[in-house]
């Protein structure tokens, strides 16, 4: 009990630490748009992979208690409440958990046991400002771009399910979606992202940044981000869809 | 030129894989089932896996009461939410959720140590030792985990509906009577057991991608990272590609 | 049957990619003997280890163990070859989850399942005695040293008592003094058990008084090879260089003071 106190507030002063470098200059830019990159090139696939046959599924499911009221025609209200809100954000972000953010464990865990993350210091650079902070802010911004893709690879998903496999009505399912389809989803989608970025980021970075105990130590430290970050951001999510559509 | 290589990187990978398993079946078809390490194993991806099992499935519970709430309203439909919540979290999520959580928990585990082993050697002087590694490593991992994920996919259906209803009871108001009958009446035990006949199958996935992983991992510190990275990763894209297409079998 | 060779490579050729990393090695491995496989870093040393193993198989030529083409073997022969040696790994590549004693009686539990435990037990606490670490059966393996590490992988090694066995770089890693130490072991080993032994090292200050047979790898080829005496002695430019660096002490004995290695 106390040990994971003392844990949390380690944890707590790690973010504090990151955040003042992200928010002060000098900034680390090259390897903040380097790792844009990669997160965006490395997650594009599985995001889209996986939200895809998400859509799909949730029309298939959706239909069923639809076609009991013979309203399939308000099937794309369920598909973009769903997608955009909730699938896409939590899916994007699992899979930034797994594949970003377990990379920057493994990345620092290996620094930290390499002991380049003590040349670096040595070499009088700051590591959270140069190693961490940019991870951090790379995937904030990745995050909700990830989402986008994830909201048109779900509704993609559900319209494929609806109008060529199901043969509901093409126009009648864009012009429902088009309705549905909400600003303030998109939006709050955004923004939710944006946090899960932040959250995955410092998970991953923490743990690997204190990462000890060989290669079997790094292991550990990208099996406990992987898990630690999707709690986290499970429990932000239900607190923050109870504040804005509960 | 990168965009033809992704793809045929991804083939390739899978083509390994395939001789991975194939591999494998043919260890496991000739050895008895290591009785006594399968048990261990199962118990140790049990209780790992259950407690982040548990509390992603009631946060997904309540999410999905909530969004299913706020598509349906608009239709006079708050009824509908404890059919959507059955239909949805018992044939879908609930399964994928437990997929989902043994990948992150068990299969990056299964990864990490395979791949530790092969930086240090190990799996070379198992050889040496003449003892099969897929027999030694791969086989009980993969019958513990084929023994608990059914149970642990079924933990997750009832902690989704449980914590949908307590939502839809308690913070939204429905009446509970209305919510349990709609569930109830909405599911039937087959789609129990396709959850779990899907919950076997993710089983299988999650164990041979993860300790393929490891087997091919690189050496050292940043290799057995990636190898876990990997593990958790192709898991869950290939558990949800394979969930679609039992579902589209099924309930298309 | 007796009299044959426990290993002989006949042609062994191997290239990783671009990169030859054994080119045409041939030689026979003595039987009762020690023979040091010697050579700078990265000349395909513990290739050509891993070739007798079985962990690797030659782009062409035989690697031929007990009899047995380790290339073309099936695995259960593969299997049956490996039954009969022991090796001892780099780094030791103990297994993590299991204690000191459990690490080397492992083989015993997987190849003879007709000892009971307390057989087994015997048999671990004879070679913990052996290898100079008597008591050390409970100890964790990641709170060993690497001395430690080591000795338990030779224990492990020589558990199953096999008529072969290989040595991965003994010392490298080492202070001088446990290294010294391997080496003295490795001497003794030699005295009691009287098996083939197969030493790869490029550190053969203390190697060299164990081994019987050298031979020497450099750039994928075998340029040296014979009894300790003939190839200390010979004239081979790359021999003399690598000897000259690597080896201290004149051989006593020595008349010719021309061929006296150069010290430093």
């Amino acid at each position: 009990m106390l040990d994971t106190l003392a844990a949390l507030g380690r944890f707590g002063r790690f973010v504090a630490q990151v955040a003042w470098r992200a928010a002060t200059p000098p900034w680390n830019h090259g390897d903040l748009f380097r790792h844009i990159w990669t997160v965006t090139v490395r997650c594009a696939g599985p995001v889209a992979a996986v939200t895809f046959p998400f859509g799909m599924v949730i029309g298939l499911q959706g239909l069923a208690i639809f076609d009991l009221f013979g309203a399939q025609r308000l099937l794309p209200s369920l598909i973009s409440v769903a997608v955009l809100r909730e699938l896409s954000p939590g899916l994007a972000s699992l899979l930034v958990a797994a594949q970003a953010g377990s990379s920057y464990a493994a990345e620092l865990g290996s620094m930290r046991i390499k002991e380049e993350l003590d040349a670096t210091e040595i070499m009088a650079v700051d590591s959270l400002r140069w190693h961490v902070a940019p991870r951090v802010a790379a995937l904030v911004v990745a995050c909700p771009m990830l989402n986008t893709l994830g909201n048109a690879a779900g509704l993609f998903g559900g319209f494929v399910m609806a109008v060529p496999i199901q043969g509901e009505n093409a126009g009648v399912y864009w012009a429902n979606l088009w309705t549905f389809v909400n600003v303030g989803d998109l939006v709050g989608g955004l923004v939710k992202t944006a946090l899960f970025g932040a959250i995955i980021g410092l998970v991953a970075c923490y743990h690997g940044f204190y990462a000890t105990g060989g290669a079997a130590g790094v292991g550990r430290a990208v099996n406990d981000t992987v898990v630690r970050a999707t709690l986290t951001f499970f429990g932000a999510n239900y607190l923050l869809t109870s504040a804005m559509f509960g | 030129m990168m965009l033809l290589r992704v793809p045929l990187d991804g083939l390739q990978w899978l083509g390994g894989l395939a001789g991975f398993t194939l591999r494998w079946l043919r260890v496991a078809s000739r050895t008895r089932p290591p009785l006594a390490r399968t048990l261990e194993e199962a118990y140790r991806i049990g209780v790992q896996s259950l407690p982040v099992l548990l509390t992603i499935s009631v946060f997904v519970g309540t999410n999905l009461t909530l969004q299913g709430y706020n598509a349906f309203v608009p239709l006079g439909g708050q009824r509908l939410v404890g059919m959507f919540v059955a239909l949805a979290g018992v044939r879908e999520l609930a399964p994928l959720i437990a997929a989902a959580m043994v990948a992150s928990k068990a299969g990056t585990e299964m990864a990490s140590q395979i791949a530790v082993m092969r930086t240090r050697e190990q799996i070379d002087a198992l050889e040496v030792m003449a003892v099969n590694p897929y027999g030694h490593l791969v086989t009980p991992r993969l019958y513990g985990i084929l023994v608990v994920m059914p149970a642990l996919s079924l933990i997750s259906v009832f902690t989704t509906v449980a914590s949908s209803w307590a939502v839809a009871t308690w913070q939204l108001g429905l009446n509970s009577a209305t919510f349990l009958e709609f569930a109830r009446t909405s599911t039937r035990m087959s789609d129990l057991m396709t959850g779990e006949v899907k919950a076997l199958v993710f089983a299988v996935i999650i164990a041979l991608v993860s300790c393929y992983c490891g087997f091919e991992s690189e050496k050292g510190p940043a290799g057995v990272g990636k190898a876990t990275n990997r593990a958790v990763v192709v898991s869950c894209v290939m558990c949800v590609t394979f969930n679609y297409l039992v579902s589209q079998a099924l309930y298309g | 049957m007796d009299d044959e060779a426990p290993v002989r490579l006949v042609d062994v050729r191997k290239r990783f990619g671009d990169l030859v990393v054994l080119d045409g090695v041939s030689f026979d491995i003595p039987r009762g003997a020690t023979t040091a496989i010697i050579g700078p870093s990265g000349t395909g040393k513990s290739v050509l280890l891993k070739h007798i193993v079985g962990l690797i198989q030659p782009d062409a030529g035989q690697v031929v163990v007990f009899g047995t083409d380790m290339a073309h073997a099936g695995e259960r022969s593969v299997y049956a070859v490996r039954k009969r040696l022991g090796m001892l790994f780099q780094d030791g590549a103990l297994f993590d989850s299991l204690s000191a004693g459990e690490n080397i009686e492992f083989p015993l539990r997987q190849h003879h399942p007709e000892l009971s435990a307390a057989e087994r037990r015997d048999r671990v606490d004879e070679v913990l005695q052996m290898v100079e670490l008597p008591g050390l059966y409970d100890r964790p393996t990641p709170a060993l040293s690497g001395g430690q590490r080591k000795r338990v992988g030779l224990a492990r090694a020589i558990v199953t008592r096999p008529e072969l066995v290989l040595f991965d770089e003994p010392n490298s890693g080492l202070d001088p003094m446990t290294s010294d130490a391997i080496d003295a072991l490795i001497g003794h080993l030699k005295e009691t058990l009287g098996v083939t032994f197969v030493v790869i090292t490029h550190d053969i200050v203390g190697t060299i008084n164990v081994a019987d047979h050298i031979a020497m790898l450099y750039q994928g080829k075998l340029v040296a090879w014979g009894t300790r005496d003939e190839v200390t002695r010979a004239d081979h430019p790359i021999v003399r260089r690598f000897l000259g660096r690597n080896l201290v002490l004149p051989e006593p004995g020595s008349d010719d003071p021309a061929r006296l290695p150069k010290i430093g």
